[in-house]
């Protein structure tokens, strides 16, 4: 069964092309806008991957993070992010995320990645 | 370690004396070694020798001992306690500032101003940290970049796209650079906003709040400022800032507001007038004989070396701060446009020549001129 991928971000047009690299790669992908309804979309899917934005509309990524790594069965995260600074990565690391990547991204870079992540 | 350069100056007073060290050793009864010791600043002096020696060379001793130069050494101790990787010989200090106060005071000179830059570049570092409208911008920016980059790296490695998609995929990316361009004109135009020039205190031109009908009031009366200060019963001040800050269809209009002592309180260049931003203008602009015709409005018709011609309008104002008994303290504004732009018709034929800034000003023979030029 294919792995199933769920994006947390706020770009629709980031959304599309991730969507369209990833489910290409063969993983099952769904998407969610709004981060305030990130958590119930997780616990819903039950997704083996979140992709996460940090700057999410109504509530912050590291906050989804910390929500994520209270679950019983956490899946992995990988935030992707405009905000590369060192301290952001920090934060993130000290939360529990599996990978940070920085935007601007390549498209092989990500699918690397992600297969890297899943398999 | 001896820190002043008393022995430098010792050393200057016995040569312009015409003495040899033997000789002033000798008057003084010490010896001629230790006499080159202290004239190279390796050992200190004071007391009876010092006056001793004051007298032999008969100048009061306090032209031996005070100089300007405590500042000097105090920045290059400073600059050396500051740069510990490059070990520079504290020990010679004096030494060196004695044998070589040139580069001395270049060094001294360089290294303030490294802290000067220093302190802008932390203070830039600040804003592009914690301003939210950076930080909101440059979100955006990045977020717009990221979706152009994927879906054009997609739209170009990838053959078998679905028409729709790929007809999505375009609709991503004009509205995705059209969202970067306008960020991009936003960011300009905060920094056009808070760029140095514009924080400057005390000047008719802070109130850049022009009102709505000023551009059309402004082509009705063919950019007469003093018709449009009766107008918008304004100082002439704000309005040469307001017709300086007209848009593209009005003649090119640059301002420059100093005070008396030359220091430029607000500009706008033309690409063809550069203004200095810290004073060194050339002195036979107009805005500073504003100063000598306080409050006479001033025509002139001025020519760069460029050959390059302006008309200009000058008039010089006191502060609207000034306090009744207190001396007022004058601004003068210089108002300038192209001659074959200008509005207001020269009233005289010959343009009078003008520079730029002495230091990069090729006229010879210039009886302004206040230093050499570089060029």
């Amino acid at each position: 069964m294919a792995k199933h991928i769920l994006i947390v971000e706020d770009e629709p047009n980031i959304i599309e092309s991730l969507t369209f690299l990833l489910e290409r790669a063969g993983f099952t992908v769904t998407s969610e806008q709004d981060g305030a309804h990130a958590m119930s979309r997780i616990l819903d899917l039950k997704p083996d991957l979140v992709v996460l934005d940090l700057m999410l509309p109504n509530r912050s990524g590291f906050d989804i993070l910390r929500d994520i790594r209270n679950l019983a069965n956490s899946p992995q995260v990988l935030m992707l992010t405009a905000k590369g600074q060192a301290r952001d990565r920090q934060t993130a690391e000290d939360i529990g995320v599996t990978c940070f990547m920085t935007k601007p991204f390549a498209n092989s870079e990500i699918i690397s990645t992600v297969k890297e992540m899943l398999t | 370690m001896p820190h002043s350069l008393t022995g430098t100056r010792i050393r200057q007073h016995r040569t312009r004396a015409g003495l040899s060290q033997t000789a002033l050793a000798r008057q003084v009864g010490i010896s001629t070694s230790y006499l080159n010791l202290i004239e190279h600043n390796k050992r200190g002096i004071a007391g009876k020798v010092l006056l001793k020696i004051a007298r032999e060379l008969g100048v009061p001793q306090a032209n031996l001992t005070e100089g300007a130069d405590s500042e000097l050494m105090g920045a290059l101790i400073e600059a050396a306690s500051h740069l510990l990787d490059h070990s520079a010989e504290i020990s010679a200090l004096a030494e060196f500032a004695g044998r070589f106060p040139g580069w001395s005071q270049l060094l001294a000179a360089s290294y303030r101003r490294s802290l000067d830059q220093e302190a802008v570049i932390t203070a830039l570092s600040d804003r592009l940290t914690h301003d939210p409208f950076l930080a909101e911008s440059l979100h955006l920016m990045l977020s717009n970049i990221t979706a152009i980059r994927s879906t054009a790296e997609i739209l170009t490695s990838v053959d078998d796209i679905e028409p729709d998609q790929r007809t999505r995929f375009n609709a991503a990316i004009h509205t995705e650079s059209k969202r970067l361009s306008d960020a991009t004109e936003d960011l300009i135009r905060y920094f056009d906003k808070t760029a140095p020039q514009d924080e400057l205190p005390e000047t008719a031109l802070d109130a850049l709040d022009m009102p709505e009908e000023f551009p059309a009031s402004a082509v009705a009366q063919n950019y007469d400022p003093a018709a449009l200060a009766v107008e918008f019963q304004a100082d002439l001040h704000t309005i040469f800032g307001y017709l300086a800050d007209l848009n593209t269809d009005a003649p090119e209009i640059g301002v420059i507001i100093t005070n008396a002592s030359g220091q430029t309180l607000r500009r706008r260049a033309l690409s063809n007038f550069p203004l200095p931003r810290h004073g060194n203008a050339c002195p036979l602009w107009p805005v500073f004989h504003g100063f000598s015709q306080p409050e006479r409005p001033l025509q002139d018709l001025i020519e760069l070396p460029t050959g390059a011609q302006f008309v200009t309008l000058t008039i010089a104002l006191p502060r609207s701060d000034t306090a009744f008994g207190a001396t007022p303290i004058y601004q003068s504004a210089m108002m300038f446009t192209p001659r074959d732009q200008s509005p207001w018709p020269p009233q005289q034929q010959a343009a009078h020549a003008v520079g730029t800034s002495c230091r990069i000003c090729p006229r010879k023979n210039c009886a302004a001129r206040s230093e050499k030029t570089v060029l």
